[in-house]
């Protein structure tokens, strides 16, 4: 019981605190108990002891004033015969002058010897005394009546605890453990379930709800978790449909103007100008893309061939004049949405084409995951922004103009919708210089 | 004297109405315009056309209303080539679903729509009787393949999505629009060029090759796409149409 308290007690104020609020909680609540425990255990204790001495003391009184009364009536020959029917465990009597002692008395012992003194010292001379060793002994000696010597041998002593004490106290000591882990599991339970909740936070509809059920506080909080959710999902939809409703405005007169520039004459201003409505276009086109990969878009999965995936995606490139290359495919299928897949992958390699005039595509799969990867032999990416260039319209070169930057938003669409399915993008440069992309898939 | 195609075009923005039809009336077609469903319904009602060119986006009804209502019409064969504004799969799969033969994403350009509208018009004039209602939006079925028009790509007896290559799709889309007919490398060549934005087309041989791959045909005995020597390619498998998407 008293373990906790100790441990506490032994490291000192420096104790190092446990990380966990759980654990915190777990010692607050065990040493308490503990403690309370023992004190009331101590009363308890001190209070039985002290009505058992005056029992015992009582009895002593009596039971004293009738034995030495006996014994002294009795012939002396018939005496040692009564020794042992009187003796009763913690005292008892000796014929004869007994063990010599000490004078010098505990505060028990005056006690005890003021008890012997008034059941017989009327009628005998007594005198008590301690006899020397570990257990606190005393004898008391007089003479009686025919001058025989009679010593009253003490041992005082509590009645010994009951054996099924411990017992009892090691089945508390459990019960407190089992209660404060119930109860620091019941207070902390909801708050972790809350931290994950906010953690794999989907917004998507079909998302499942925090469990607005449980004691008064955790279903308060849940409320607001959900109520908190609602908000961010509400935002995010009114931020697609600013963009899109932006997006479908510009797009009239930019149609307008694309149509108007071709049917102009042939002049340079016309194809600059033709250039720059694509530009514009692109970057709208862009936006909306990224505002929608941010929350998931409602496309279901669907089971299907990666290596006519993979295949179909490169013909396209080269069917277009790019340098695209399938080093090797994975025959496996898998369950993914493929929209999103096939943008995650157009964008790597539009990456790739970009800066490294080629691209390589190689996948590979395992028993866990599959792995895709788009590599190309550009400049690669300094380290310290291998993380950045996944942010929204990070741009490696600050004055590169659109006509080799793109809208910056291709990697951030990337990474979000490789979030959305699941999957893990990461950057790395390659041994020899450029660029490697790697997309993992978990496979269920 | 030659047939001169005849266009309808529905959009509500007057001046990229007015543009469209220009070019395309310098390019050799008839075109009319109408700004809403109210004024295509009055112009449909005493004319035939051969294209449709519909906004989808349209305050009042809009493009889909008006497809699903072409497509309940008497004007139910007639090709649709629908603008949508958003460059989005899932408005695309929408238009597709809902009749429209062919899209175009705004803002596009007018040599875009011009080649769009005359491989629209190519290949619906070739499609055997059995087809010539629009089929967008439905899975055409042969052997143990089935065909999805709207995503583009093969499905196979458990579902498994096998993909397609733009070429590969409009090569497969060719042979499966003229099954049982012997078509040669130029006619395969001037049906498969839907798009001028693919320059570097693949030699047909290359790309029926690699189709039967897809289909797991064997090249040496063939069971979809045969060739027939010094003559082409015919697709021997019957096709039919399958359920709708679900």
């Amino acid at each position: 019981m008293s373990a906790a308290v100790g441990a506490a007690g032994a490291a000192g104020a420096r104790l190092r605190w446990p990380r966990t609020l759980g654990s915190r909680l777990f010692l607050i609540l065990l040493a308490g108990l503990a403690v309370a425990h023992a004190l009331s255990f101590s009363v308890l204790f001190l209070e039985r002891y002290m009505a058992a001495k005056a029992v015992m003391l009582d009895t002593l009184e009596r039971d004293i004033a009738t034995s030495v009364a006996i014994l002294d009536r009795l012939p002396a020959k018939e005496r040692p015969e009564w020794i042992a029917p009187l003796d009763r465990g913690t005292y008892g009597y000796v014929l004869g002058p007994g063990t010599p002692g000490t004078p010098q008395l505990s505060e028990r012992a005056n006690e005890i010897a003021a008890k012997i003194r008034a059941a017989i010292g009327g009628r005998y001379t007594v005198t008590v005394e301690t006899i020397p060793g570990a257990q606190e002994h005393l004898q008391a000696h007089l003479r009686l009546g025919d001058g025989s010597a009679l010593t009253v041998d003490i041992k005082p002593a509590m009645r010994p605890l009951t054996r099924w004490l411990p017992y009892v106290l090691v089945i508390q000591l459990v019960l407190l453990v089992l209660c404060s882990w119930f109860a620091v599991r019941l207070a902390i339970r909801p708050l972790v379930r809350l931290a994950q909740a906010a953690d794999t936070l989907d917004l998507s509809k079909d998302a499942p709800r925090l469990q607005e059920s449980g004691p008064a506080e955790v279903a308060y909080a849940a409320t607001a978790f959900n109520a908190m959710r609602d908000r961010i999902t509400h935002y995010l939809q009114e931020r697609v449909q600013i963009l899109a409703a932006i997006s479908h405005d510009l797009q009239t007169p930019i149609t307008r103007m694309k149509l108007r520039a071709e049917v102009a004459d042939e002049s340079p201003e016309r194809g600059k100008l033709l250039q720059d409505l694509t530009e514009i276009e692109r970057l709208v086109r862009e936006g909306i893309t990224y505002a929608k990969s941010a929350h998931g878009d409602a496309e279901k999965p669907a089971r299907v061939d990666l290596a006519s995936f993979l295949e179909s995606l490169v013909f396209d490139y080269q069917d277009t004049g790019n340098p695209v290359t399938l080093r090797n495919g994975a025959a496996v299928t898998l369950q993914t949405r493929t929209h999103a897949l096939r943008r995650i992958l157009t964008n790597l390699i539009d990456n790739a084409l970009k800066f490294g005039a080629a691209a390589e595509v190689e996948a590979e799969a395992d028993a866990q995951a599959l792995t895709i990867r788009v590599l190309d032999r550009g400049p690669g990416i300094p380290e310290e922004h291998l993380e950045a260039v996944m942010q929204p319209f990070f741009r490696l070169e600050q004055s590169r103009n659109r006509g080799t930057g793109g809208t910056g938003l291709g990697l951030a669409i990337a990474q979000q919708l490789a979030q959305a399915i699941g999957a893990t993008l990461a950057l790395s440069n390659r041994a020899g210089g450029g660029l490697q992309a790697q997309l993992r898939i978990p496979l269920h | 004297m030659d047939h001169v195609d005849h266009i309808l075009i529905v959009d509500d923005d007057r001046e990229i109405r007015e543009l469209v039809a220009d070019y395309l009336r310098k390019n050799g077609l008839r075109v009319d315009v109408a700004a809403d469903g109210r004024q295509m319904r009055a112009f449909l009602a005493a004319n035939t056309v051969d294209l449709v060119v519909l906004d989808l986006m349209m305050p009042g009804d809009d493009g889909l209303t008006l497809t699903r209502e072409l497509r309940a019409g008497k004007h139910r064969a007639v090709p649709i080539l629908m603008l949508t504004a958003r460059a989005d799969e899932t408005d695309r799969v929408i238009g597709l679903e809902m009749g429209a033969d062919d899209y175009l994403t705004k803002p596009f350009a007018a040599r875009e729509l011009l080649a769009r509208i005359k491989a629209v018009l190519r290949r619906t004039r070739m499609l055997p009787p059995n087809l010539q209602v629009s089929e967008a939006g439905q899975r055409l079925k042969f052997g143990k393949w089935r065909l999805d028009t709207t995503e583009r790509h093969l499905l196979a007896p458990d579902d498994t999505v096998v993909a397609l290559s733009g070429a590969e799709y409009r090569l497969l889309r060719v042979f499966v629009d003229h099954p049982q007919r012997v078509l040669n490398r130029d006619q395969l060549l001037s049906l498969t060029q839907g798009r001028e934005s693919d320059i570097f087309d693949r030699s047909i041989d290359l790309l029926v090759s690699r189709l039967r791959q897809r289909l797991d045909d064997d090249a040496r005995e063939p069971k979809y796409i045969k060739t027939i020597r010094s003559e082409g390619y015919v697709f021997s498998m019957a096709v039919e149409i399958a359920e709708a998407r679900p």
